[in-house]
């Protein structure tokens, strides 16, 4: 028999009967009209649970992983406010539920079933997306499955200790508020949460301000793995930084009482807690899975034994609130009500085509208050010295650095943060000086662990300020990119443009470095973010290019609230150099701070029409270089740089290939996954047989030591590939 | 088989002439919980409700005063709240404006004669005061298509006014596809220069209406409270939908906290009754919305409110007309032909 219904029966036969199971009484705290009220959100999440199964029967709901066991988070969003961000475990239908109640005008029954069914009228993704998350309720919907939200709950907590300091113009969340999250005891194991926990508690030891409260529902079990008994309370006890709350999540009374001392203490004292709170598992994981396939029938029948539904129906009696037969009638009221409105929910419109699906991959652009820039006064004292430099040429990393200092003058909303951006002003100095400029708290070194870099950075979005995080190298980028792609990236989408967290991803990478290398510093592999819907990527090959495309970026994340990655070329920062030593051919002047180059705009070096290089970073430079022997050689040669890898910039390409009778792709990246396949696809649709050919990295790592550039393209190769694709003899 | 069913009480403007003696025709067995508000009434030396309903003489100036069309629609409504057959299930319980009283009277958070006492005591203050006036606008035309561009072109124009030296101007009601707008004189005229005149008869100017749910309100409102104890109001019976569409929920009520809503945010701030009409449909889904008398006024704004909140599918007038000939949906028991549907 389905669980679902043994423990429907058991409610009902068990309270009929006063059967109710032991327990401590009910703690004091609550008064009569809350605990009923927190006994109606749990109840209506458990009749939820069982709309949404009988939905999916019936082919109309399409979401059936339950909150049954869980209903004690009612309890902790009851200690808590409507705008402390929460973001919740997969499980806490209950919170949501119980937080509606502190919000006049929800309409959360209709609004959760209109999720289960995947209606585009779904209020939270508009029928993109899972249940849970709600702007008026401040509970963005995300995936929480992989607990890859606690990196960015760090990072929201840290944001209302920044935002008292320097207040941005987008703030979403109130100065005395606190962040929220919660997730399973499995997924506690998970590198991301055990990442995030402990940059919590190395914030925490420091008294940087970090009001955190983690919520740890602890069933015992993962799908169908237990966890070890005491594991949670033995792991996370004696955190540094983080104090430890415990309370059975089977009594609500206990768990307000708990959770509110622990959210108090989190709010007072602006430091991280951690709420173990023990719950059980009712009807397995999902819809499908049967957990009497992998636990014993007696294991299954003592948690539903301890349905928590039953311990607040004896609480409730207890403390004089509501007697058990109330209890009973408000619970059938209650699953006859989610059936009648399941039925009008399961009527409403699906998205159809893959318009309307798409529609919010790109979040809405956003009103920001104009700005004249900073003061000739204020750069002055700011720049100093640097000043005098600007009139003349300098290579891409000095350039990088003032268009910097420039934006987080102009934009009190600008935080930089990463691993040695501060005070050793990054590996490449291309941060020098810019915490001397403007404090730790805007440039922000932080611990070692690129899922905390960029959590920081996403929970920072979420609160009205622009990051502009920093990864240190390209392959480190690959330990945390999951926090771009299943994170950041998604945000928009899953929140019908209702949530945002834009930022610039600044990205020291690709290959060429002579003396320092090996693959981990010259990883040449941009196909992880290539196919991140709603990216952007950009990559300067100069220094004058980078501070224009820099500013754009910057205005694409505060005004259009995009998540933009910008690709640095580690070789061509120091630069100076094109075809000769002392040329300076590859330095430039730092553009006066009003010019952008903007996305999709494409540079053209030439206007030679037999052939056109396209490319870009290093690919573009090495181009440059092979350009007069291509001439010499009787071609005329135009070289294209891309500049704006994603979107691919398809209409300035194709106007500037226009003319040209053959197109040579170069691409520093590798054979398979590389910008080349694309801009090959694109250019085999696009033109009608015009030859085309590519140069490419090899499908290999990147050697140490002298032989550092031979699997890349090389400014000979190139040149060879152009004189064969024109037929051209050298 | 039940039916389930929201009740939804009218508010001020539905005991009109047509109504005179709705109390005598429809509720001659309830006399003598007439006769309890008639006490009330001769304790202040007012005129009681039996003798008002069953004046031979309609006079708008007399009818249309707070302190007499208040209790009149409070007696006529409860009544007939009172009087659905038994195969209605009640699931939950709003109203508009003053409705919202008579509201907490049906859902018993107030007993029958407090709620009398508070919707007559209201009434007496507004009228005492006459703080202000209101006025009404349609948003929507004649097909009732929701036209939110216009509703937010419209509000803008209040706000503009409102800004202005010595104007006052704010919405008072979202009354389906009606803007009910309050202010001073100087808010109102200006509205009335500023927007053209659709319909015949929009802005219509509501004679003897103050400016409820406005700032204005905010003495009458304090005045109430000191009046009107936190100690009448009781948990409710029924679920009850406010004017901003939440829910007040049996045994799970802070009865100060709706002591203070209803005699402070509901007097003083915009009533959002179509919130009030979608929050009923959609967390309860009903088999019918039962509007009761006196009056059949409201019903329009139900339905618009429904056609606005997309309820069934129905996005304009016409849609709700079928599916009301279908099958009726809206039952106005202000209206004869329809009252029997729910009655007996």
């Amino acid at each position: 028999m389905d669980r679902a219904q043994i423990v429907h029966d058991n409610f009902l036969t068990r309270v009929a009967r006063r059967d109710l199971p032991e327990g401590a009484p009910p703690r004091p705290g609550l008064s009569g009209p809350e605990a009923v009220s927190l006994y109606r959100s749990q109840v209506l999440s458990r009749a939820l649970d069982r709309t949404s199964r009988a939905m999916q029967k019936a082919g109309q709901g399409f979401y059936t992983i339950g909150s049954s066991g869980h209903e004690g988070m009612a309890a902790v969003a009851h200690a808590l406010r409507p705008t402390d961000i929460a973001f919740l475990h997969y499980r806490d239908a209950a919170f949501q539920i119980a937080r509606a109640e502190q919000v006049p005008g929800q309409q959360i029954a209709w609004d959760m079933l209109l999720s289960f069914a995947c209606s585009k009228e779904d209020p939270t993704s508009g029928g993109r997306h899972k249940v849970l998350g709600s702007r008026a309720l401040m509970i963005p919907p995300q995936t929480s499955t992989i607990a890859s939200h606690l990196p960015k709950a760090v990072g929201a907590a840290y944001s209302l200790g920044a935002a008292r300091r320097h207040d941005p113009e987008h703030r979403d969340l109130p100065a005395d508020g606190i962040a929220m999250c919660s997730f399973g005891d499995a997924s506690a194991n998970h590198s991301t949460a055990q990442g995030a926990i402990n940059t919590a508690g190395w914030t925490s030891v420091q008294s940087t301000p970090l009001p955190l409260l983690f919520v740890c529902e602890d069933n015992g079990i993962g799908i169908s793995v237990k966890t070890p008994k005491g594991w949670i309370q033995a792991s996370m006890e004696h955190r540094p930084g983080i104090k430890y709350f415990q309370a059975n999540g089977l009594d609500m009374f206990e768990t307000y009482a708990v959770a509110k001392e622990a959210a108090e203490y989190v709010r007072t004292r602006r430091k991280p807690a951690f709420l173990h709170l023990k719950t059980v598992r009712l009807y397995g994981h999902a819809g499908a899975d049967m957990p009497t396939t992998y636990l014993s029938k007696s294991e299954v029948e003592a948690d539903e034994a301890n349905d928590p539904l039953l311990h607040t129906v004896r609480l409730l009696d207890q403390a004089g609130a509501m007697t058990p037969d109330k209890a009973l009638k408000i619970y059938n009221q209650t699953c006859a009500r989610t059936d009648r409105i399941a039925a009008e929910a399961a009527t409403r419109p699906h998205l159809a085509s893959a318009e309307d699906v798409v529609a919010s991959l790109v979040p809405p652009k956003r009103v920001c208050k104009p700005t004249n820039g900073p003061s000739a006064g204020a750069r002055s004292t700011t720049f100093g010295g640097d000043m005098r430099a600007m009139d003349e040429p300098q290579p891409m990393s000095r350039l990088i650095n003032w268009a910097l200092t420039d934006l987080m003058l102009e934009h009190r909303e600008i935080v930089c943060m990463g691993e040695d951006v501060g005070r050793k002003g990054g590996v490449y100095g291309v941060t020098q000086k810019l915490q001397q400029r403007f404090g730790p708290d805007r440039v922000i070194d932080t611990l070692l662990d690129e899922q905390s870099i960029l959590g920081l950075a996403i929970g920072m979005g979420h609160n009205g300020f622009i990051p502009i995080p920093e990864i240190q190298f390209l392959a480190y980028l690959h330990n945390a990119e999951d926090q771009i792609r299943g994170e950041a990236a998604t945000l928009p989408f899953f929140s019908n443009g209702q949530f945002s967290n834009p930022m610039v991803l600044r990205i020291a990478g690709l290959g060429y470095q002579k003396g320092f290398g090996g693959h981990f510093h010259n990883d040449n592999s941009l196909a992880v973010l290539r196919d991140i819907p709603g990216v952007i990527i950009a990559c300067p090959a100069n220094g004058a290019d980078a501070a224009k495309m820099l500013r754009e970026c910057a205005r694409l994340a505060r005004e259009e609230q995009r998540v933009v990655v910008f690709l640095e070329p580690i070789a061509l920062y120091p630069m100076r150099d094109l075809h000769a030593p002392q040329d300076g051919g590859w330095m430039t002047t730092y553009p006066s701070p009003d010019q952008r180059i903007a996305l999709g705009d494409v540079g053209v070096h030439g206007a030679g029409t037999d052939l056109a290089i396209v490319t870009y970073g290093n690919g573009y430079y090495l181009s440059r270089q092979a350009l007069p022997e291509l001439e010499a050689a009787g071609l005329s040669v135009r070289v294209i740089d891309m500049r704006w890898l994603a979107p691919l910039p398809e209409d300035a390409l194709r106007q500037a290939t226009k003319p040209c009778r053959h197109v040579l792709i170069v691409d520093e990246c590798r054979r398979t996954g590389s910008q080349s396949e694309a801009l090959m696809t694109f250019f085999c649709e696009e033109s009608d047989g015009i030859p085309t050919a590519r140069v490419v990295a090899e499908d290999c790592f990147i050697a140490t030591g002298p032989a550092y550039a031979a699997p890349l393209p090389s400014k000979d190769g190139i040149i060879a590939s152009a004189l064969k694709l024109t037929g051209v003899q050298p | 088989m039940t039916r389930t069913a929201v009740v939804i009480c009218p508010g001020r403007g539905t005991y009109n002439k047509p109504e005179l003696g709705y109390l005598h025709r429809h509720h001659s067995d309830r006399m003598n919980m007439f006769a309890a508000f008639d006490a009330i009434r001769a304790e202040a030396g007012q005129e009681g409700v039996t003798a008002l309903d069953g004046a031979q003489r309609y006079a708008v100036g007399k009818y249309s005063r707070g302190d007499v069309a208040s209790p009149l629609i409070y007696a006529a409504s409860l009544a007939d709240a009172q009087s659905l057959s038994d195969d209605i299930e009640i699931v939950a319980v709003t109203g508009n404006s003053m409705g919202w009283y008579i509201a907490l009277a049906a859902a018993r958070a107030l007993s029958t004669q407090d709620g009398f006492r508070v919707v007559n005591t209201m009434g007496t203050l507004m009228q005492e005061q006459l703080i202000g006036g209101q006025l009404v606008y349609p948003f929507v035309g004649d097909d009732w298509v929701n036209d939110p561009a216009r509703k937010a072109e419209l509000l803008a124009d209040v706000a503009r006014i409102d800004a202005l030296n010595g104007h006052a101007l704010a919405l008072s009601i979202d009354l389906g596809g009606m803007l009910v707008l309050a202010g001073n004189e100087n808010g109102l005229k200006a509205f009335e220069q500023s927007q053209p005149v659709v319909q015949e008869r929009f802005p219509m100017r509501l004679a003897n209406h103050a400016a409820f749910h406005t700032g204005l309100q905010a003495p009458v409102a304090a005045r109430g409270r000191a009046l009107l104890g936190q100690e009448l109001f009781a948990q409710p019976d029924l679920p009850l939908i406010d004017g901003r569409g939440k829910i007040w929920w049996p045994g799970a009520t802070d009865t100060e906290a709706l002591w203070y809503y209803t005699l402070g945010h509901q007097v003083t701030e915009t009533y959002d009754f179509s919130r009030a009409v979608q929050t009923a449909a959609r967390e309860f889904a009903p088999d019918l919305f039962i509007v009761t008398g006196p009056g059949a006024t409201l019903g329009g704004a139900v339905a618009q409110s429904l056609v606005l909140g997309n309820w069934q599918g129905m996005a304009d007038k016409a849609a709700f007309q079928a599916r009301q000939e279908a099958e009726p949906l809206l039952i106005a028991m202000g209206r004869d032909d329809q009252k029997m549907l729910v009655t007996g």
